[in-house]
């Protein structure tokens, strides 16, 4: 088996007194789509930054294709692409010397892909970038990711400005590769849905720290919301193992819980003598009910 | 062609073995019928490729897809009883579980709700 493409051991990262992030340990397998889910300031940017090595690590390591994230040789750079969330684009140039510039740095920049992608998202070349959009601005800064087609696609809040068509187009290039090699992707977006179209394993960070990662599929079928309706009232300090929020009222109790499974409910129903209606939870609830 | 919805709680690749089942089970599609390839139907739908390559493996892992070379996944032709009970009774799960469900909130019980079972079985089948 060949390592990972990107490992972390214990990754965190202070700021003097401040804690941005810790004890964060996980893997990308190629071909992963990892989208980080967090509240405002949970700490996405800082651990997408500190697992590149664009800011050293204060406790811990990563690791990107095999190299320590602080030493990373330039050919392993070279298979990275990267859209921070501000963009570093150079606001007294226009698009098309931009992606001249950008171009310059890499051996393998495919023209015919961008000036494709150019066409296809309307983004305007001829202006300073600076009378640009927010949005505009956005879909240059993944062109300049994009080009040299990296295996490993790093996005912070990639397409917040984006409208609902060009997301799609967006995520839609997320996947166009050449047949022999395969994109990995990790990105953070505040927009769910498109989290779960695109990705395939979530990360969702609480507190700077990896509350969940898993499958997608796996924490959608492993939260869920219990409506439990009773014979008799409901103990006042009623609630059960996993649960992750509770609400009684009288002889009815929602619960959001975790580690579900079926035959949970058949017995909880027996031991409670209740009725139970599961609901499965889209990402969102589930983030929700995660962050309580 | 089919419906997926990537905010439902159920998984987006659930919801594609459930509607392919549900159309071959109604003869919707036929024996033979190829199906869209996993790069378009990703496409249409905007969601992850891997994510309908996991929906067709497991339609192939139940017998009802077959995999061709080269060319997109087709209906298999039916072969009655060729997938072992346990995998045709997991098939129902879903159902008895709602079933029971409902006979408890209806605050039906066992005894009675097996006497309806066997009457509707005894129905349809002798």
């Amino acid at each position: 088996m060949s390592e990972p493409i990107v490992v972390a051991r214990g990754l965190g990262k202070s700021y003097g007194q401040r804690t941005a992030l810790t004890g964060i340990s996980a893997d990308i397998e190629a071909g992963d789509v990892v989208g980080v889910l967090g509240k405002n300031g949970a700490g996405k940017t800082t651990l997408l930054e500190t697992l590149l090595g664009f800011s050293p690590p204060t406790e811990g390591s990563a690791r990107v294709f095999g190299e320590d994230c602080l030493a990373m040789s330039a050919a392993t750079k070279g298979r990275i692409g990267f859209v921070p969330q501000q963009d570093e684009l150079l606001g007294m140039l226009s698009g098309r010397q931009q992606l001249a510039v950008t171009a310059a740095f890499h051996s393998g920049w495919d023209h015919a892909l961008i000036d494709r992608l150019v066409n296809e998202w309307a983004v305007p070349l001829d202006r300073r970038l600076q009378t640009l959009s927010v949005g505009e601005r956005q879909k240059l800064s993944v062109l300049t990711a994009l080009g040299h087609h990296p295996e490993l696609l790093v996005l912070d809040e990639p397409v917040a400005s984006l409208d609902p068509i060009a997301r799609r187009q967006f995520l839609a290039e997320l996947f166009e590769m050449p047949e022999t090699k395969a994109r990995t992707v990790l990105f953070s977006s505040h927009i769910v849905s498109d989290l779960e179209r695109a990705a395939n394993k979530v990360w969702i960070i609480k507190d700077g720290r990896l509350h969940w990662q898993g499958e997608i599929d796996a924490l959608k079928e492993s939260v869920v919301r219990l409506h439990i309706r009773a014979r008799a009232p409901l103990p006042s300090g009623f609630s059960i193992p996993d649960a992750l929020a509770v609400r009684v009222d009288g002889t009815a109790a929602t619960v959001a819980m975790s580690q579900w499974r079926e035959e949970r409910g058949e017995a909880l129903a027996r031991s409670l003598d209740a009725a139970i209606e599961v609901e499965p939870l889209g990402l969102e609830e589930i983030f929700v009910e995660l962050n309580r | 062609m089919f419906i997926l919805n990537p905010q439902s709680g159920i998984p987006i690749y659930r919801q594609l073995v459930a509607q392919v089942t549900r159309l071959i089970a109604g003869g919707q599609l036929a024996a033979g019928t190829e199906l869209p390839s996993v790069r378009e139907l990703a496409e249409l739908h905007a969601v992850n490729p891997m994510t309908i390559s996991k929906a067709y493996a497991l339609l192939e892992s139940e017998g009802l897809l077959e995999r061709q070379r080269g060319k997109p996944m087709r209906v298999a032709a039916r072969r009655r009883g060729q997938a072992p009970l346990s995998q045709r009774l997991q098939q129902l799960d879903r159902s008895i579980t709602d079933l029971v469900l409902a006979a408890r909130q209806l605050e039906v019980g066992k005894k009675e709700l097996l006497a309806r079972l066997g009457e509707k079985w005894g129905d349809d089948h002798e």
